[in-house]
């Protein structure tokens, strides 16, 4: 550990929100950090402004007057650490995003007290996710976009819930880290076309193949015909026993195939696989993948999409 | 983002910063120079103006540009930019322009925390209880725009944020009284820029014919005593403020301060001392009022060789001071360069005054039987005692003593004064108050502007300097009782006060008299707590030995104190209530953990009660019973009363134990 640098190792002092055996976390004392935000040092500032003018001018009043703001100062102190104090945060969920999109995150955040909270704003870093009020006893959900850079899993990092009411005087947050990830495909590579040629072969039969896929035609029964292809409508129009006919080699199969790619580096392979990938499913045409180490069997439809991205994603990850 | 939209503010929320805005600059409206005010409304106006027509909104130019306009304006207005009145309107300028650039959450917050400002520079002009909560009441409005634009959504209710912000404010009130009663208080000013002295009504340090009459228009306290024991005499109560050595035969003065100190031997006590408690209001004048004669046993104040008592500083705040003080005293010793000094005359004593005193003279040449024929004069000759006097602009004295002979006291006391000088005694005016009224409530006396009196100081051989009243010979009732201020028109006798009232008039009375009896409490015990008050207030509590290092820890300690005090309030307030009858199956559930049957986290009650049942079948009957009466007052549809008396007595009752493994 002697490698850390200076600050990491002073991270590694940070308290975070604890787990509330609930697979969520909670903000107890220990875990609030608070100090003024710069309206709080301003007031700080005019305040005792006010008391040099006071003292000098003798006026009691003023006194008064600047000693009730003081004593409002600091007692915003506790509210703000009130405000914040017994939330709790539970990851919810996250839709997958392609890379150089915003992952948005969904966290679930709880009062679980009498006291109404307001104020309170989900942020990583320099991104602010959004802001809420959260009356007594009450459960909302909060977003949190986070831009994506890489494709794999993004793990949401450690987050900070934060307020500053009651008077915006006074910044309490809390560190917490919630088990969630978004599933990050690679980016759409922006041109491109799939090596569709290369591996087409038609269909030995020609177009009255025996395949299943697409209706071809109609043709009398004969004897062996599954009943299940017989026109039972045609037939109640009294128009006799007729077979429908399908083939299936006359339409495209996409073979989506790393083998079968330009000689580019992994990262634009995976790019253009993403874009072939999206093309076929726009086209609602047939596609396989085959990437080193993962196999897809043709297929189309919303969840082989999300098959084949999902391992385009994770493509030489620590699986 | 929704973040970075939640930085402007929505218009209703700047109606009513603007509105608050404007709220917090009218008491200052009478103090500005008129067209400052004007400025400042109009920029108001013109800003509540581009909230409905954006597009007058002004660009950074034109602010910048009516900046630069304000300031000058200002400039010009005042002469400077410094001290008091002058930085109010400068202060007063920044916050109205700074409403004219006002968009985001930080502007609004800049805005309310220039408003808090403002509003303590109220105090420089105004201290009254109403103020204070008219300031108050504005305060807790600008506070409650802060919380309202810290909060996501717009509350159900408008009075919602007020109510939040009025309870924040209550729970700091504690703090601010820790640090109010226990902050040290200076006795100089830090700086003196603009610390200007008020204008105010009240007794001079020069006096002409008039000025006493002028002044008892008035019916502003001077100051107010509260005796310790024994009240003297209203005749006897002549309060000393200033003695007027010199004259140019027109009005009476000092030319030079008298020596402080060293009178001490030339008093001859009288009776007892009287002992009494002067509460004064800030006349922004070093001398203190004191009854005649002072003794110089007196708390934070000095006295002269003319038995005056002497502020080291201005008194620019309500002050309070002790004094002792023997009535029926004279001041034995006299310089004879001071007896000389009370000889000298004006250049206009005419033949018709020397004459005056000649025939005087020839009734006797002692200093007494002077004093007697001439006091005997003014009370015998047609002398008119009035409060609006003719002026008397060549030569007042010999107008006054031969043309007219109408005259308010110090046209008598002056007269008297040169004449007995003519005369060859010394004699000196002295300039001060009579009397005083007395209010019942708070126990003490009130002495007012119109109670302003002027008599003469007499040396007579043996005695020292004796007080002869002129007044008092020609209008006894002035003595004895209070003049009727705002009465009367030129040439007319005065009307004194009569005891006698009907009953409205003595309830009416009762109410002046609550009322003054509680400004003299808030005057004295707000306005005026001081450093001298804190001492004694410290002192009373036996804390005096804190006067050093330690008054920093008690205030800390007692400010950590209220804010523990808060904070446990915060954390009690949140809490869930846990239901009693969850509370008492959690007893259940404790006793049967007790002998080692704990309920798990995802076991409901029935679960429980049936593995319990079948590790323990002896306690079954009364674990069902009680599982059967916890979920029909729980879940059930309308628990009656005697159904939670038979859970929670079962609970009680259940005491199981362990069994044991070798039985």
């Amino acid at each position: 550990m002697a490698s850390l640098s200076l600050p990491a190792r002073l991270l590694r002092f940070r308290r975070h929100a604890r787990n509330d055996g609930h697979g969520g976390v909670v903000i107890r004392p220990r875990s609030l950090y608070i100090i003024p935000t710069r309206q709080g040092l301003l007031l700080a500032l005019v305040l005792g402004l006010m008391l040099a003018g006071s003292i000098n001018y003798g006026s009691n009043l003023g006194h008064l007057i600047t000693f009730l703001l003081a004593g409002v100062w600091l007692s915003t102190i506790l509210h703000t650490w009130r405000n914040l104090l017994g939330i709790s945060l539970r990851a919810a969920q996250v839709t997958p995003v392609f890379a150089g999109q915003d992952a948005v995150f969904q966290v679930r955040i709880s009062n679980h007290s009498r006291l109404a909270r307001f104020g309170l704003t989900l942020r990583h870093k320099r991104f602010r996710g959004e802001s809420t009020d959260l009356p007594a006893a009450e459960t909302r959900l909060l977003h949190l976009s986070l831009p994506t850079q890489h494709r794999g899993l993004l793990r949401l990092p450690e987050i900070t819930l934060q307020t500053i009411y009651p008077l915006g005087l006074f910044r309490a947050w809390s560190y917490a880290e919630l088990d969630l990830c978004c599933l990050v495909y690679p980016q759409p590579a922006t041109t491109g076309t799939p090596p569709v040629e290369a591996n087409y072969t038609a269909s030995e039969d020609g177009d009255r193949g025996v395949g299943a896929d697409d209706f071809v035609g109609l043709r009398g029964y004969r004897l062996g015909d599954s009943p299940r292809h017989i026109d039972w409508k045609a037939f109640a129009r009294q128009r006799g026993l007729l077979s429908k006919q399908f083939g299936g080699d006359r339409t495209e199969r996409i073979e989506l195939d790393w083998d079968l790619l330009p000689p580019v580096d992994t990262e634009q392979r995976l790019s253009l696989l993403c874009r072939f990938v999206l093309q076929a499913e726009g086209e609602t045409r047939s596609y396989s993948l085959r990437i080193p180490g993962v196999v897809i069997e043709p297929g189309q439809g919303e969840q082989h999409k999300q098959r084949c991205l999902a391992a385009l994603a994770l493509y030489g990850g620590t699986a | 983002m929704k973040a970075t939209t939640d930085q402007s503010l929505t218009p209703g929320l700047q109606l009513q910063l603007y509105l608050l805005t404007g709220l917090v600059l009218l008491p200052h409206v009478p103090h500005l120079p008129l067209v400052v005010s004007l400025f400042l409304f109009a920029a108001l106006g013109w800003r509540l103006a581009s909230l409905r027509l954006p597009r007058l909104q002004p660009g950074r130019w034109l602010l910048a540009l009516v900046t630069f306009l304000g300031v000058l304006l200002i400039y010009t207005q005042h002469q400077t930019l410094l001290g008091r009145d002058a930085g109010v309107s400068l202060l007063s300028a920044m916050l109205v322009l700074k409403t004219l650039e006002v968009r985001k959450r930080r502007d609004l917050t800049v805005t309310v925390f220039i408003a808090y400002f403002v509003i303590v520079t109220h105090f420089l002009y105004n201290q009254s209880f109403l103020l204070l909560i008219y300031l108050l009441t504005i305060l807790i409005g600008h506070t409650s725009l802060l919380l309202t634009i810290h909060r996501v959504t717009p509350a159900r209710h408008f009075y919602e944020p007020y109510r939040r912000t009025f309870w924040i404010c209550l729970q700091a009130l504690p703090i601010a009284l820790i640090l109010f009663v226990l902050f040290p208080r200076l006795t100089q000013p830090l700086w003196h820029v603009g610390v200007d002295a008020g204008a105010r009504t009240g007794l001079s340090e020069r006096v002409s014919p008039g000025t006493i009459s002028q002044l008892i228009q008035s019916s502003e306290v001077a100051f107010r005593v509260s005796f310790k024991d024994k009240v003297p005499p209203r005749e006897s109560r002549y309060w000393r403020a200033l003695v007027m050595w010199d004259t140019d035969g027109y009005s009476w003065f000092t030319r030079k301060e008298p020596p402080l100190g060293a009178a001490d031997q030339a008093l001859i006590p009288g009776d007892e001392p009287i002992a009494y408690r002067v509460f004064l209001e800030p006349h922004h004048q070093r001398w203190l009022y004191a009854l005649d004669l002072p003794a110089s046993r007196t708390s934070n104040a000095t006295l002269t060789a003319d038995f005056l008592l002497r502020a080291s500083v201005p008194v620019s705040q309500p002050k309070q001071y002790e004094a002792l003080s023997y009535i029926d005293s004279h001041i034995q010793s006299s310089p004879p360069s001071q007896l000389r000094r009370a000889l000298q005359l004006g250049n206009n004593v005419t033949p018709r005054q020397r004459a005056l005193v000649e025939s005087w003279q020839a009734g006797g040449t002692d200093a007494q039987t002077i004093v007697r024929i001439a006091l005997a004069y003014f009370h015998e000759q047609p002398f008119v005692y009035t409060l609006n006097p003719p002026t008397y602009p060549n030569n007042p004295v010999e107008q006054f003593l031969f043309e007219s002979r109408e005259g308010f006291c110090e046209h008598y006391a002056s007269a008297f004064t040169q004449l007995m000088r003519v005369a060859g005694i010394p004699a000196r005016m002295v300039i001060g108050y009579q009397g005083g009224e007395y209010n019942r409530l708070g126990d003490y006396y009130t002495i007012r502007n119109y109670d302003a009196h002027a008599w003469s100081e007499v040396w007579i051989e043996q005695q020292g300097w004796v007080r002869v009243d002129p007044t008092a010979a020609v209008a006894p009732e002035r003595v004895r009782s209070a003049i009727q201020p705002g009465l009367g028109s030129i040439g007319e006798p005065i009307r004194f006060v009569l005891s006698e009232q009907g009953w409205l008039g003595s309830a009416l009375g009762n109410v002046a008299m609550l009322l003054d009896a509680a400004e003299v409490n808030w005057r004295m015990w707000v306005l005026g707590y001081s450093r001298d008050q804190q001492f004694s207030l410290m002192r009373e509590f036996g804390l005096d030995f804190l006067f050093g290092g330690g008054w920093t820890a008690i205030t800390l300690g007692l400010v950590f104190g209220v804010l523990t005090l808060i904070g446990l309030r915060l954390l009690k307030q949140g809490e869930m209530k846990t239901p009693p009858v969850v509370r008492c199956y959690r007893l259940f559930c404790q006793r049967m953990a007790a002998i080692g049957l704990a309920r798990t986290a995802h076991e409901g009650p029935l679960d429980f009660s049936a593995r319990s049942c079948r590790q323990r079948p002896d306690l079954a009957t009364q674990i069902q019973e009680i599982t059967r009466l916890y979920i029909g007052l729980r879940y059930g549809n309308r628990p009656t009363p005697s159904q939670w008396r038979a859970f929670s007595d079962r609970v009680k009752r259940f005491r199981p134990r362990r069994v044991s493994r070798a039985g």
